[in-house]
């Protein structure tokens, strides 16, 4: 196996820039393929304008549906960037340096489609422009200042906004190696984003200050997007399951777990899709899978806690609702699902190593776990909406159309071919991270075996 | 092969000369001056316990503070081995010196069992409230001793296990320290096997550790807090209680740490390094407190149930209300303003008043819930009144300063049965760092084997 060592960096070059100056076929093929998949989103929208929301699965009591759930599954899975890049930088693990630029990516990508899931979910998009345009503050009519929905809004906005940020803080020296190399006008364009970047010591010490400041700083807004996402649930004492205190880390928690695994399926895909094998090494597989069943373990007992509470008081709805989950069809074989993929078989395949450093397995499961936590969100969602009301002729259920499943399968679309894109302007691995892991990178020997070292301070 | 990487017999053995290990040996006046005014203080809270106890077990308001130090030692000293296990996970470089003077706290395990069986007779069963139990009689009780019982045994596993190596490198037969501990290590010879062994035997019983010391300070939060309240259902409770212990935790081992440095003559050992991770580890368990505490908070006051206004009166803003401004400001606002600031944090001194500040501040959290909770009597689906707040009586003092001073005492007697430092790991991590030259100065790299 080809390790990272034997690489130079006109080979470095060569290789990460490849994507950026050169068309392959596989490109245009995955780039037609999911273009046909965003279609589908495409098709039950514009179906949806012309029809009204009827043409969706909601009706009272469930009025939030597949939407809602792919709202706040995306939501999740933008929570990657940030744990693999701030989270990981600050605590100096050495193994994320190829994977940052990809999760920050996928962050950017998905927290966008995730924002276009209420404007959808409002049947008509173009409403919610005078429903929130000017800001009535004097009347207190709705939308409410304190409400979390309008948290969730804000929160949203300023995670985009420092998401780019952050990504574009560590693109430039990249844009600079981009710029140097291309020609006519991508030269000039290149040229304006690098900003002027030399490379001099100045500029890089102050990069320096600026790329842990923002790590830091974009920290309590990680924390809150999703705390807020799901105090729109807790918040509400009228639906059962919904009001309970442990939503905000629970959620947090699930959707770390989410995200990282959704990282796991695009270092499986770069590395088959770029031949990037040198650089997404066994080794990057494997510290993932351990930090998977760290984070699997939190999630798992956060989530414990709000099934045994749920319980706790003994109340008849509340029975009601988790007998629902758990023992009626179809919801007791999603339970059985979520449970399985979420948690059980992840974990328990990945606590060996063997696993952790086959790619493929890593693969497998980094989709299985993303199919088990949007099997959860929906699980939250729907049921407590389906036994709002403690009066069972009231009592509802919900199935989706085909136009919300056309737009629940387009998002993956719009999120691979959002990355892809990426990839086909930007260098996708950082190259000057990459430049500074070789610079740093030394050996020492104990006993028998050479061990890797890293910079400590 | 992870016994490739342990030193061998003669790094091993040079850098465990006898001037190495004098300090450890050594039992000046002062400590002994120390364990006797500690004995003196413990022997006061027996005798406020045996004050309490005459009352009664049935006034359970009178046991409050009782289960306030409990719960206090739980969250500190049984704490603390977690920070040690949780780190040598993550293999953190900078947590080599606090390993041993982390896992030593799991002695404090057995003064914390004798306290916590009298709880037992003063909580009623669970058949008569609210419980994770679900009116399965004396569930509880098994539950609680079961688990409070693993994990004591598990840290003092642990303690074994990491300190085998020490105690088998004679460190037991330097200068006035023969005798016990010398059987204890007889079976260790260093060989690859028993390396290997002792490795996988740290993960798996650290491993451990954390998941028992996780369901015990969750049953405990539910059976001795949530559950004693008609109407407080907090799911996030447990947690909240779990993160306060690390944050708590961390600090106790700050300021252990400090004592050591200053006064048990282990100044090279434990230097700045050390003192910079625990900075950065308060930080952010300080913003977690927090984090918890208000993910808590926000969704009672959102939810605006009668119930839930009364529970934010009797444990947030009602007479308790003094009480918790001083908790927020001694385990969030203080820690979170000064650690912020970089100098702070990467100092020896900032840390440690900032672990002053978290022990302050726990202990008094822990009087706000659990005397709380205590004092709660009336039974039903919902709290309608609220009780009055009960402020200490000389037993409850004394109670609260003998606790204090068992925990110390404890940890002293402990550092004279054991090698204070963990020598084998911070002589492996001698090993495993190394230094290279990069443009005009030289940086410290380190070697991180699986």
């Amino acid at each position: 196996m080809e390790t990272e060592k034997n690489i130079t960096e006109k080979q470095l070059h060569k290789d990460l820039l490849a994507p950026v100056f050169g068309f392959s076929r596989r490109f245009w093929i995955a780039a037609g393929v999911l273009s046909f998949v965003l279609l589908a989103a495409g098709l039950g929208f514009t179906w949806m304008l012309i029809k009204g929301l009827g043409v969706t699965g909601l009706n009272r009591p469930v009025m939030w549906g597949f939407m809602i759930t792919n709202f706040v599954f995306w939501v999740g899975i933008s929570h990657a960037g940030v744990m693999i890049s701030s989270i990981l930088r600050l605590s100096r693990a050495e193994w994320r340096l190829p994977l940052t630029r990809a999760a920050e990516v996928l962050t950017l990508m998905a927290l966008f489609t995730a924002a276009l899931h209420p404007i959808i979910h409002s049947g008509r998009p173009w409403r919610t422009m005078y429903w929130a345009f000017p800001y009535d503050f004097s009347r207190e009519i709705w939308p409410n200042i304190r409400s979390p929905l309008i948290w969730d809004v804000s929160a949203i906005f300023t995670y985009l906004i420092s998401s780019t940020l952050f990504v574009y803080i560590a693109l430039i020296p990249d844009l600079a190696i981009v710029r140097d190399r291309a020609s006519g006008i991508f030269r000039s364009i290149y040229g304006a984003l690098a900003l002027g970047w030399r490379g001099t010591n100045r500029q890089w010490q102050l990069h320096g200050i600026v790329s842990v400041l923002l790590a830091a700083l974009i920290l309590p807004v990680f924390v809150s997007v999703h705390s807020i996402v799901s105090w729109d649930f807790a918040a509400v004492t009228s639906v059962e399951g919904w009001h309970s205190t442990i939503f905000a880390p629970y959620f947090v928690a699930g959707a770390i777990h989410s995200g990282v695994s959704a990282v796991v399926v695009v270092m499986a895909l770069m590395r088959w899709f770029y031949g990037w094998g040198k650089y997404l090494r066994p080794e990057h597989f494997d510290a993932i899978g351990k930090l998977l069943i760290a984070i699997a373990l939190g999630w798992f007992y956060f989530f414990s806690m709000e099934f045994i509470f749920g319980l706790y008081s003994l109340e008849g709805p509340e029975i009601a609702l988790r007998n629902m989950q758990i023992f009626q069809p179809p919801w007791s074989i999603f339970s059985i699902v979520f449970l399985l993929t979420a948690f059980f078989i992840p974990v328990s395949l990945l606590l060996f190593r063997k696993v952790r450093r086959n790619i493929l397995a890593m693969f497998f499961l980094g989709i299985t776990v993303n199919i088990g936590m949007w099997f959860e969100r929906f699980l939250i969602i729907v049921p407590g909406l389906a036994r709002k009301t403690p009066f069972t002729f009231d009592w509802g259920t919900y199935r989706p159309s085909i136009a919300e499943i056309g737009i629940v399968a387009g998002s993956f679309g719009l999120v691979f071919l959002g990355l892809l894109i990426f990839a086909k302007i930007f260098p996708l691995v950082p190259i000057s991270d990459q430049k500074e892991g070789q610079a740093f990178k030394g050996e020492i020997q104990i006993g028998r075996v050479k061990i890797k070292t890293t910079l400590q301070d | 092969m992870p016994d490739d990487t342990t030193p061998t017999k003669t790094e091993y053995s040079s850098a465990l000369a006898p001037t190495h290990i004098q300090p450890m040996n050594k039992a000046g006046k002062w400590f002994w001056l120390a364990i006797v005014l500690l004995a003196i203080v413990f022997s006061m809270g027996v005798g406020g316990f045996i004050w309490r106890w005459q009352s009664g077990w049935d006034d359970r308001p009178a046991w409050g503070y009782y289960a306030a130090t409990f719960s206090f030692l739980l969250s500190t000293a049984q704490t603390a081995p977690l920070i040690s296990a949780g780190l040598r996970l993550v293999a953190g470089p900078w947590r080599r010196p606090l390993a041993r003077p982390a896992e030593l706290f799991a002695f404090v395990g057995i003064l914390n069992m004798l306290w916590f069986i009298p709880l037992l007779k003063v909580v009623p069963d669970t058949q008569h409230r609210r419980s994770i139990w679900f009116d399965s009689p004396i569930s509880f009780q098994i539950w609680e001793t079961i688990a409070l019982a693993i994990l004591i045994s598990c840290g003092l596993c642990l303690l074994y296990l990491a300190s085998m190596p020490d105690i088998a490198a004679k460190v037991s037969k330097a200068p006035g320290k023969q005798g016990f501990p010398v059987p204890l290590g007889l079976s260790w010879r260093g060989n690859p096997h028993q390396w290997r062994i002792l490795k996988l035997g740290l993960v798996v019983l650290g491993a451990g550790y954390i998941i028992f010391l996780t369901f015990q300070q969750t049953i405990f939060a539910s059976d001795f807090g949530l559950s004693l309240v008609p109407g407080w259902k907090d799911a996030l409770f447990p947690a909240y209680h779990i993160v306060s212990s690390l944050q708590a935790g961390t600090a106790l081992l700050t300021v252990s740490l400090f004592l050591l440095r200053q006064w048990g003559g282990l100044k090279d050992y434990i230097g700045l390094d050390t003192f910079k991770g625990l900075g950065r580890l308060l930080l952010v368990l300080t913003l977690l407190w927090f984090y918890f505490w208000w993910s808590s908070f926000i969704v009672f006051w959102y939810g605006r149930r009668p119930e839930e206004q009364l529970l934010l009166q009797l444990f947030v803003s009602g007479p308790i209300r003094p009480l918790f401004t001083l908790v927020l400001i001694l385990n969030f606002v203080l820690p979170f303003l000064l650690l912020l600031w970089s100098p702070i944090r990467k100092s020896i001194a900032g840390p440690v008043i900032v672990s002053v500040f978290i022990l302050s501040g726990t202990l008094l959290d822990r009087i706000r819930l659990f005397t709380t909770a205590f004092s709660v009597t009336e039974s039903g689906e919902v709290i309608k009144n609220l009780p009055p707040t009960r402020l200490p009586d000389t037993a409850d003092i004394f109670i609260l300063m003998g606790g204090l001073a068992g925990m110390a005492l404890t940890y002293l007697v402990a550092t004279r049965l054991l090698p204070v430092l963990s020598y084998w790991e911070i002589t492996q991590g001698k090993i495993l760092e190394s230094e290279k030259q990069f443009g005009l100065r030289k940086v410290r790299m380190v070697a991180k084997p699986d």
